[in-house]
């Protein structure tokens, strides 16, 4: 029985840039090696320079590599036909201000082959689903930042790809938007669709990957399942009501007399952003600033 | 692993094409040099006193070719560099070409959409020119009708030549243009380049006659192989063979339209291979 084919192989991956016209070369990926498997929401993680972007554009056949092998579901990522099933959302995007948002993803549409019947129930459907069909008739140099990331994902999901490369979606986006995005990010999963997602955010990228990879200047530093790489295996955490100081000793007691300690005693927080989206309306959902910080709507971080 | 592959795909390039050609009518550029070349061939029977000895509708026509081949020349090699690189700089490149999408697409489409805007530019000041030459004739008509006995004078299917076989050479220039745009990483540098080049292959015939014969045979060889490099955009100035003779000859209007698609075929070609190499 073969072997499932991987989303994105990449194998050796070395990428070079000359610098100068004497032949300095700039060395920007060194050696990478990694796998993501399909259905995978997959975090490349690293500081600015660390070879993030070029190894996405290398994925996307943007790029050649000076070394190495790079495949999309098993297809050389140097050639067109690897791309038929990859859609991509660049950082920050800027599409063409002069098409409304639905003229815009139809062009994608019927660049990725989309026609007939299929082109125009597909372009709603995207649109629809990102939220935009308020908006959709209106031209792309009027939207917001976060209007333009959303549509900038419709026209990468338009023809309905397998593998979906979103680079810095969250980039100068606002709390709500960036939640928005996170939001679509895990519907995708859901829909069995393969993610590879850069981001500074690290939050954001906790939150929705299965794995991640953490690069800096050019080389992978760590790879592995976010519950790996950032749960703590030997320590647990138990939330309750508060408890008096009488009682804290009592328990202190109790646990000392089987062999374990009570390490810290705090009080858990809200993550910011979790604070912030409570409060802040938000298109179809209720919510706004009746919602306190001690209301359910803050889901309190399970980290004491 | 075996996989369908992907054809190049006519519909695609005309995808890119079209959307090129939104992109440059709604450019201020583009309105701004129709309206001052529609407004310099309209002007031109306000000057028809400073005829310098020729006829007065002969001034109009080479007042008005002057026009098109002048701001067309600006126009081509403007527009063409600047479309290509709001692509690069706007990074809407990037979206577009990590689609299905061959880079022979990209750039021929690119190159079409251009050559369309230039269509629109050559027909309106082509057309405006001769509905002034139709106008000024028939007034001259009535006024001097001992001139006219054997009709019109001005033969406008050889106009309507010579404004298509300008049309083409534009395309050539358009192709240079996107040949230095596909290796060049700024559009300043692609637009002063563009004007240069445009310059010698109006003057290269010069050095040409002048160096083509001499005794030094590398010499000659070198002005020849750079004859044959850039094309020779003098063969495209026919207007003046127009009400001579027999007028325009049709194998050499075909034979000069066939230069020009020849060397479009090339210089894209060209453009292609350097673009499929280029790092976006």
């Amino acid at each position: 029985m073969s072997q499932p084919v991987a989303a994105i192989s990449i194998q050796g991956l070395t990428k070079d840039f000359s610098v100068t016209l004497r032949g300095v070369k700039l060395r920007a990926v060194d050696a990478l090696n990694l796998e993501v498997a399909e259905g995978q929401v997959y975090g490349l993680l690293g500081p600015n320079g660390s070879g993030k972007s070029t190894t996405i554009k290398i994925i996307l056949g943007l790029l050649d590599a000076t070394v190495g092998d790079v495949r999309v579901f098993g297809v050389p990522a140097n050639r067109v036909e690897a791309r038929r099933n990859v859609g991509y959302l660049p950082e920050a995007p800027y599409f063409y201000r002069y098409l409304s948002g639905r003229e815009l993803v139809k062009f994608y549409a019927r660049v990725c082959g989309v026609s007939g019947s299929r082109l125009r129930t597909r372009v709603d459907e995207v649109i629809d689903w990102v939220g935009l069909s308020g908006a959709a008739d209106r031209r792309v140099g009027t939207y917001s930042k976060g209007m333009l990331q959303r549509i900038g994902l419709a026209q990468a999901l338009v023809h309905d790809p397998k593998l979906i490369v979103l680079d810095e979606p969250t980039a100068g986006v606002d709390p709500v938007g960036s939640a928005e995005m996170c939001e679509l990010i895990l519907k995708l999963k859901q829909q069995g669709k393969t993610v590879l997602i850069t981001s500074h955010l690290l939050a954001q990228i906790e939150d929705v990957c299965d794995r991640v990879a953490i690069l800096d200047r050019g080389k992978l530093i760590v790879e592995g399942s976010v519950l790996e790489l950032v749960g703590q295996r030997d320590r647990q955490a138990l939330i309750v009501d508060p408890l008096p100081e009488a009682d804290l000793e009592a328990l202190r007691g109790w646990l000392a007399a089987r062999g374990h300690s009570l390490n810290a005693v705090e009080q858990p927080r809200a993550r910011l952003d979790q604070l912030f989206l409570s409060k802040v309306s938000r298109p179809g959902r209720p919510g706004g600033a009746s919602a306190g910080v001690g209301s359910n709507e803050v889901p309190l971080d399970a980290k004491p | 692993m075996s996989v369908a592959s992907v054809p190049f795909s006519f519909s695609r390039l005309s995808l890119i094409a079209g959307n090129t050609f939104l992109e440059a009518v709604r450019q201020k550029l583009f309105n701004f040099l129709l309206l001052l070349a529609v407004g310099l061939v309209a002007s031109a029977q306000f000057f028809r006193e400073f005829n310098f000895g020729s006829s007065e509708l002969k001034f109009i026509s080479d007042f008005g070719f002057g026009a098109l081949i002048f701001f067309g020349s600006a126009l081509t090699i403007a527009t063409t560099a600047q479309l290509f690189f709001s692509e690069i700089e706007n990074r809407t490149a990037l979206t577009l070409l990590a689609k299905p999408l061959w880079r022979a697409e990209f750039v021929f489409g690119k190159f079409l959409g251009v050559f369309a805007v230039i269509g629109v530019f050559c027909a309106l000041t082509i057309g405006l020119m001769m509905a002034l030459l139709w106008h000024r004739e028939g007034q001259l008509m009535n006024i001097r009708p001992e001139d006219f006995a054997n009709g019109r004078l001005i033969a406008y299917g050889d106009l309507l030549v010579v404004g298509v076989l300008q049309w083409l050479k534009f395309g050539v220039l358009a192709a240079i243009v996107l040949l230095i745009a596909s290796f060049s990483n700024t559009n300043l540098f692609t637009v002063v380049t563009g004007f240069f080049v445009l310059v010698i292959c109006h003057l290269q015939y010069l050095a040409r006659d002048a160096w083509g014969n001499v005794d030094n045979a590398v010499l000659g060889l070198v002005v020849r192989a750079l004859g044959f490099i850039f094309p020779n955009f003098q063969l495209f100035n026919l207007a003046d063979q127009i009400g001579q003779g027999s007028g325009l000859s049709p194998v050499v209007a075909l034979q000069v339209a066939g230069y020009a698609v020849a060397y479009i075929g090339v210089i894209g070609g060209l453009a292609v291979y350097s673009f499929r190499n280029r790092e976006i």
